[in-house]
């Protein structure tokens, strides 16, 4: 061994700039913790892989849920209400009635269904023909059938004032129920959506810190060579992020492969009832979206693990 | 002028452990010093001290003008780059190679790669691995691991080197050329503080040397002293 001297080569280095030193550590932890994922593939797949199913399942009870508001949308706009005139009611009064009530702004549409066009679809729908016939007289009333513009429940409550109005009938409690399950289902979508979001929080989580528990020595090492914390820190914040960023490309891979599954036999079974309904699923604007929040996740779960781990090696008086 | 001074300064950790007990020493620029003691004397605690791996329970450590007691967060970081540490154990990262090892320092520093490049290898000539500069850690033997070690805690040019049980695992010949090494530094300016309880070692360098036992300093005894 020779003895050190001053020679030109250990003159002070300069040092790099701000930005210099900046680019180059983020380049040094982006290799350290890609290089980390490479060298464990079996881990590194089980991790993205329990992620991204964490991540799947309330994305796709989301979607699921905005399908159904899409489609009860469509059944909302058909619902109608329809006005059972007292029986003394002539269709000559209807029809007059009927057109006083078409000029009300909360209207869309208002048809009239008289006695005798009633009794026909009675007929026709019942089987029951020859008995129907058989009654003497028609004792069904002159029908209303209004489709609502507005609140139609407001618009209900006005019409069951009118005089000659015996029974007003619409679905406001169907709907209500409908509304209370939509709200429910989406409710749960945001709890489910937060339960696994915690969980895969703790699926990054727990994968840095086995990884942190692996590196301890590496780290105390780094530590006394006078690492900083953000640059201990942050080859994990890479890793999370890059376990984020690959099971969110998953988890969108596996809902776009179940919305090709769905669509084709749920447009069929719509088209089978007369809807148009089909299946949407995300658009480029969502799925950058998803990506994204998966990746913020990974990075927020390794985050908080490694803060933890550097506090605790922190010198203690 | 002073690089380290420790004034009245005890540790005593949470179990209740006295490891040191009111030690005041001084170590001038340039100066290399042993610190030396039996198993458990606080040779490790003291050298932790410096490094800002504890902070003292009472007294305090002055490093340059700096008193540690008050250097807190990121701040203990750019305070290590000024203290290189060798370790018995050399404690390198196996999974990079020796050039990768000793560059770590300078790349914490944030110095250019082209003068990275050219410091590592002038640091590896100086300790005679310029050759192995692209081995790993594993394939080079205990006396070449601790030279890298060596070279990683002196590459940053730092104004103390602390060296903990440098020369536990090696043979005798071995052990003279670390020390040789840590002789030669001084004249750079390095202050070096070598803590050993190998008394033969300690006695055959003829450097100052401080005597601790259970946590107190029983002994500072000068080169002069110590040839007599």
């Amino acid at each position: 061994m020779s003895a050190p001297t001053a020679n030109a080569s250990t003159r002070p280095a300069r040092p790099n700039s701000r930005l210099g030193t900046w680019f180059d550590h983020h380049v040094y932890s982006l290799v350290a913790s890609v290089g980390r994922m490479l060298r464990k593939p079996w881990a590194t797949a089980l991790t993205i892989g329990v992620m991204a199913v964490a991540i799947t399942l309330p994305l796709g009870l989301w979607a699921a849920l905005g399908n159904v508001e899409r489609f009860t949308g469509t059944v909302e706009q058909s619902r109608q209400i329809s006005l059972f005139l007292k029986p003394q009611v002539t269709v000559d009064r209807a029809r007059a009635l009927a057109e006083q009530l078409r000029g009300r702004g909360d209207i869309a549409t208002l048809d009239l269904r008289t006695p005798e066009q009633g009794m026909e679809e009675l007929r026709r729908s019942s089987g029951l023909g020859e008995a129907i016939s058989a009654v003497d007289g028609n004792p069904l009333p002159s029908v209303l059938v209004v489709t609502p513009k507005g609140d139609e429940t407001t618009l209900a409550e006005s019409l069951r004032t009118l005089p000659d109005v015996d029974v007003v009938q619409h679905d406001a409690a169907w709907r209500q129920r409908l509304d209370q399950w939509l709200r429910f289902g989406v409710r749960l979508a945001w709890v489910l959506a937060a339960l696994l979001g915690v969980g895969a929080l703790l699926v990054v989580g727990n994968t840095v810190r086995l990884d942190i528990q692996s590196r301890r020595d590496e780290i105390a090492v780094l530590q006394q060579l006078g690492a900083t914390d953000g640059f201990i820190r942050r080859p994990f914040l890479y890793l999370g992020l890059s376990y984020g960023l690959a099971a969110g490309l998953i988890a969108l891979g596996l809902l776009t492969a179940a919305d090709r599954a769905l669509r084709e036999p749920l447009a069929a079974l719509a088209q089978s009832y007369g809807s148009q309904f089909a299946l949407h699923g995300f658009d480029l604007l969502d799925a950058v979206a998803i990506v994204i929040g998966s990746g913020v996740l990974g990075w927020i779960g390794a985050g908080l693990v490694a803060g933890h781990y550097l506090r605790q090696t922190r010198p203690t008086t | 002028m002073s690089v380290l001074r420790f004034d009245n300064v005890s540790k005593r950790y949470d179990g209740g452990h006295d490891a040191l007990s009111e030690v005041s020493f001084d170590v001038a620029q340039g100066e290399m010093l042993f610190v030396t003691g039996h198993s458990g004397a606080g040779k490790s605690t003291l050298l932790k001290l410096i490094h800002l791996s504890e902070r003292p329970s009472r007294g305090a450590v002055v490093f340059g003008d700096r008193n540690l007691l008050k250097v807190r967060g990121r701040r203990i970081a750019l305070h290590r780059r000024e203290v290189g540490v060798v370790f018995q154990d050399h404690r390198l990262l196996g999974d990079r190679s020796v050039a990768d090892n000793v560059a770590l320092p300078l790349i914490l520093r944030g110095m250019r790669r082209a003068d990275i490049g050219k410091r590592v290898r002038a640091v590896l000539d100086k300790v005679s691995l310029g050759a192995r500069a692209n081995a790993l850690p594993s394939q080079l033997s205990a006396g070449e691991q601790q030279r890298v070690g060596i070279a990683r805690a002196i590459v940053g040019e730092p104004r103390l080197l602390v060296a903990d049980e440098p020369t536990g695992n090696l043979d005798p010949t071995l052990s003279a050329e670390i020390m040789a090494l840590f002789e030669s530094l001084p004249e750079l300016g390095t202050s070096v503080l070598v803590a050993s309880h190998d008394l033969a070692l300690v006695k055959r360098m003829k450097k100052r040397v401080l005597v601790l036992n259970q946590g107190r300093l029983v002994d500072d005894i000068s080169p002069q002293d110590l040839a007599q």
